[in-house]
């Protein structure tokens, strides 16, 4: 007798047990945006490239090995852009002179309408375009704004999908600046 | 002469050399299936194959080679080019999970959370249907209920004691024995 009602105490048990981990399988899986992605590429080194830049000569990647660089991705048509787009010029201020470099990269958008959208909203960090966005591509991007930080060895180290703020912004490069060459 | 004889003697001989030929080509096609499997594909369907195994970044449930978006249109355009450019159908695929993780592939690998993920309600399922398995096979095992036993224990237990031996059946001179005796008291 007791050894039945044991057996059946420790068949519940299983059964409660079970149905508690299902429960929080699906209670992380709901609590997730499934339209958030995280990067593959963080922690790993950033997908050179060689762009025009709209006014000015091309930049390339590789060769601001040594400084820290915010690669923003953004667009004319895209409103988020325009939301984020006085973080990103006060971070650029704010930063220039300690090593920091930021680069707007044009995504899906037309050379006139992009340098519309530059002197318009005096945007002062350079831009460059990506015909074919095959940087885009490289970079995984899903839409825009996205924005990278490159560490000064040439590593992603953080990962922004949509608008980025100045404090969030800031405080990532100063951690990186904190942390010398890592 | 000698050329109308030659040009006789080779139309003589045509069907003879076709056999051969046919078996040559025969043989040629066989092996070139049995080597390759498929004859080998254009770039247009090698671009094709690669962008339906790659699940568009920005649409639900669609391929890159499916989607209308302008992004899978840019990947279809990076995929052509890396085919020109002579790359594997595996390295295209490779670039693009660098770039984007497994979920860009419309079958992504079984491999750790995914794994799980899949083979969890597998399992679940399995272990359910053992159980119901194990549940039926015990419940169709288990002795059932005399229905007059089930009436006896109802009416109570010295009852059901008596109701389990049973009484005897009677013969017919003890039917008749009886039938007297009871009319014999009924007299008295």
């Amino acid at each position: 007798m007791s050894w039945t009602t044991s057996r059946r105490a420790r068949l519940l048990a299983g059964v409660v047990a079970a149905v508690a981990v299902i429960v929080a399988l699906l209670m992380t899986g709901l609590g997730r945006d499934p339209s958030v992605f995280a990067s593959p590429l963080v922690g790993r080194m950033a997908p050179n490239f060689t762009l025009p830049q709209l006014d000015g000569p091309p930049v390339t990647l590789a060769r601001l090995r040594g400084q820290i660089v915010v690669i923003n991705f953004w667009a004319s048509w895209c409103t988020e852009c325009q939301d984020e787009q006085a973080a990103l010029d006060q971070v650029w201020q704010q930063f220039q002179d300690s090593g920091v470099v930021v680069i707007g990269v044009n995504f899906q958008d037309t050379a006139g309408a992009a340098r519309a959208y530059v002197r318009t909203d005096a945007v002062t960090y350079p831009v460059v375009e990506d015909a074919g966005s095959k940087t885009a591509l490289a970079y995984g991007l899903r839409g825009v704004p996205e924005t990278f930080v490159v560490n000064r060895s040439g590593r992603i180290v953080k990962h922004v999908i949509g608008p980025v703020d100045a404090a969030g912004l800031a405080a990532e490069i100063n951690s990186t600046l904190g942390t010398g060459a890592r | 002469m000698n050329a109308a004889g030659t040009l006789r003697r080779a139309r003589a001989g045509l069907p003879g050399l076709l056999v051969p030929i046919a078996l040559a080509a025969g043989l040629a096609t066989l092996v070139i299936v049995a080597a390759g499997g498929h004859p080998p594909a254009s770039r247009a369907q090698q671009v094709q194959q690669i962008a339906a195994g790659l699940h568009c970044p920005i649409c639900k449930d669609l391929s890159v080679a499916d989607s209308p978006a302008p992004l899978a249109q840019q990947m279809r355009q990076e995929i052509a080019q890396k085919v020109r450019a002579g790359e594997s159908a595996d390295q295209i695929r490779a670039g693009f999970v660098a770039a984007y993780g497994d979920s860009v592939l419309m079958s992504p690998p079984r491999q750790g959370v995914a794994a799980v993920e899949y083979y969890v309600p597998v399992l679940v399922l399995a272990v359910g249907l053992i159980t119901a398995f194990l549940l039926l096979r015990r419940w169709l095992r288990a002795p059932r209920p005399d229905p007059r036993q089930a009436g006896a224990s109802q009416a109570g237990p010295r009852q059901a004691g008596s109701a389990q031996a049973g009484p005897p059946p009677l013969s017919a001179a003890q039917r008749r024995a009886v039938a007297k005796a009871v009319a014999r008291l009924r007299e008295e």
